[in-house]
């Protein structure tokens, strides 16, 4: 997996080249946003991981360019300006990913093999969360190695919820996956669906955060 | 308040009463004086004409006058008189003026001598005299008077004329938003004003670019500051890796890098929060869903503190600046995560009758009600040093405090259950009362 990191500041790069270097990733390092539209354009990376503040453009210029001229390398902004505003610009100009400075080594690595994952299709596809495994290539999901069927609503919940598991996703932001825009929408749908999904699944898997939405535990 | 208008034309008015009197006396006591020369001509005159037409040889019958008296002697014996005198010669046998009272009333003599020892004596009333002086005179005056008012109402509006530079200028000075910063724009300003503008041209200048250094430490700073923090964490990460075994410091240094990145941010959120620094960014926004994504994500470190997290409540719209408000639900359940020490923390939103409520509550110790307005204080502690104090640099409730005022909202802290808990609670106006 190579990586090309764009950052400015010394210490921080010769860090990050070694840390990801340790996870397993090939990472080249420039300093400025001209050599990265360069050595983008020489060669081929999985990733780029773009600091926001560089000395010659600004990072946003960097990924408007790349975009301009198609190509569509997963970016992963990182900023030290933390506004929120920051944010949705870069994610809007295509930008796959956000993080803000100081972030966690493994917070980064994980976002990172996220991307991976994404990247190398086949052998990822698999999320397990204790006796659950879901396969999302072949849209099957097991319970201590039984198949269990799940109609295809409460197969795109059980989906989101153990990609996130470990965080509790919100009702509104469960409903928005559920459901396309416009679509009616019962108030209780979604605790129809959760409550047929448990009834299969084991005690206690899915969690209500009251109030707040659902959780699956890690 | 006292209004320079009033006051200028309130003095120029009494200023200009003062002269216009002082004006009219000097000129009573000279047309007094010119009218009693002439009046008294016109008495000598007359005394002149008596002696030189009236051929007086023997004692004749009195002729009626009104107003005016003469008799004439001759070596004592009365020959020729006005009517309704008394006997005797009604003033002093001396050539010249005088005053004599009789007939009931006071007179203005002339006596003039003749040949063989005859007296022409004429007199006029000097009350008539007066009238008569005085009508001239009051004639003269009066106007002044009577147009005093009219005088008043034009210096009033001449006053308000001259002002006018003074009222261009403060209207100005108050139309100016309360952020707004830039000169007074006054072209070609009255020389009385000129230094006021200038300076306060200089002042706003002053500010503004003392604001803008603040702006931009606050922002450069964020900069300047997270990305070594960042070096330090992604060394600090590789070091860990380095090392056989744990290393007692590597705990220290997480923690004490972990306080560092926190004081980091709250010193820029306190910044940022700054209304003088930072026009918020208002917009109609939905401040159940935004307690709803701000529990979600922070809801696993409550579950690590072993802490549980709700949501009650239901659509609450109110115009505000999401990011600070974000700020502020975080820095309220982040004391909550801290200090609650374990069981529920509960956080409600919803309408009430004049606006939108956002309760936060937790099963913690509380705070003391003698403590509740010190938290606010920045790097205020509650029970700071005391057992199981929790690290914080007490800076996140001043935080809170300056969102709730940019908001024109209220906070109140206050006991979630009797004697037991901390309940935050604050009050935002409605929609339509910003």
């Amino acid at each position: 997996m190579r990586i090309l990191l764009v950052e400015d500041d010394l210490s921080l790069a010769c860090g990050l080249v070694s840390a990801l270097g340790r996870e397993g990733f090939v990472v080249n390092h420039v300093t400025r946003g001209n050599d990265a539209l360069a050595a983008t354009r020489a060669e081929p990376h999985d990733i780029v991981v773009l600091d926001l503040g560089l000395p010659d453009m600004d990072g946003l210029e960097v990924l408007g360019a790349l975009r301009d001229r198609g190509d569509h390398t997963p970016v992963l902004l990182l900023t030290a300006r933390g506004e929120a505003g920051d944010k949705v610009v870069g994610l809007d100009r295509g930008a796959d990913d956000y993080l803000a400075k100081p972030f966690d080594m493994t917070e980064l690595a994980a976002r990172l093999r996220v991307f991976a994952r994404r990247l190398s299709t086949a052998a990822s596809s698999q999320v397990v969360v204790g006796p659950v495994v879901l396969d999302s290539a072949a849209h099957a999901v097991t319970v201590d190695g039984e198949s269990l069927s799940l109609p295809r609503r409460e197969y795109m919940l059980l989906k989101a919820l153990m990609e996130s598991a470990g965080k509790v996703l919100t009702r509104s932001a469960l409903e928005n996956r559920l459901y396309s825009w416009g679509e009616e929408v019962a108030s209780n749908a979604l605790e129809v669906h959760i409550h047929h999904l448990r009834r299969k699944l084991p005690e206690g898997f899915i969690r209500t955060v009251r109030g707040i939405g659902y959780s699956i535990a890690p | 308040m006292t209004s320079i208008r009033s006051s200028l034309v309130a003095m120029l008015v009494a200023a200009f009463t003062l002269v216009s009197f002082l004006t009219a006396l000097l000129g009573y006591r000279a047309s007094m004086e010119k009218a009693d020369e002439l009046l008294d001509a016109q008495l000598h005159y007359a005394a002149t004409i008596l002696r030189a037409t009236v051929p007086v040889t023997a004692e004749r019958s009195p002729v009626p006058t009104e107003g005016l008296a003469f008799q004439v002697w001759r070596d004592g014996a009365l020959l020729l008189r006005s009517e309704g005198l008394e006997p005797g010669p009604f003033t002093a046998l001396e050539p010249g003026y005088a005053y004599a009272n009789f007939s009931g009333f006071r007179w203005r003599t002339l006596a003039m001598p003749a040949v063989d020892d005859t007296w022409f004596l004429v007199a006029e009333r000097a009350d008539l005299r007066y009238t008569l002086a005085e009508r001239v005179v009051m004639e003269s005056v009066l106007p002044l008077l009577t147009w005093l008012p009219v005088a008043a109402i034009a210096i009033w509006v001449l006053v308000g004329w001259g002002l006018k530079p003074l009222r261009v200028l403060s209207e100005q000075i108050n139309r100016k938003a309360s952020d707004d910063l830039s000169p007074l724009d006054f072209p070609d300003p009255p020389g009385e004003l000129a230094p006021v503008i200038a300076s306060t041209n200089a002042l706003l200048a002053r500010l503004s670019s003392a604001l803008q250094r603040e702006k931009h430490f606050a922002s450069h700073a964020a900069h300047e500051l997270r990305t070594p923090i960042s070096g330090l964490k992604v060394h600090l990460h590789n070091l860990a890796g380095d090392l056989e075994g744990e290393h007692p410091s590597l705990g220290h240094i997480r923690a004490d890098l972990d306080r560092m990145q926190h004081l980091v941010e709250q010193v820029l959120d306190l910044a940022r929060t700054q209304p003088e620094l930072m026009p918020a960014r208002f917009a109609r926004l939905d401040l159940h869903a935004l307690a709803e994504r701000v529990t979600a994500a922070l809801w696993p470190d409550f579950v690590e503190a072993g802490l549980s997290l709700s949501l009650t409540g239901e659509r609450a719209p109110i115009r505000g600046d999401e990011g600070m408000l974000e700020t502020l639900l975080r820095n309220l359940l982040d004391n909550a995560r801290k200090y609650a020490g374990g069981g529920e923390v509960e956080v409600s939103v919803g309408p009430t009758t004049d606006g939108v409520q956002l309760r936060v509550t937790d099963q913690g110790p509380g705070i003391a009600a003698a403590d509740r307005q010190r938290v606010f204080q920045r790097f205020y502690r509650a029970g700071a040093g005391g057992a199981g104090s929790a690290s914080g640099a007490g800076l996140g409730l001043a935080i809170v405090l300056q969102i709730v005022q940019l908001h024109g909202a209220r906070i109140e802290l206050g006991e979630a259950a009797p004697g037991r808990g901390l309940s935050v609670m604050v009050e935002f106006p409605g929609e339509g009362a910003q």
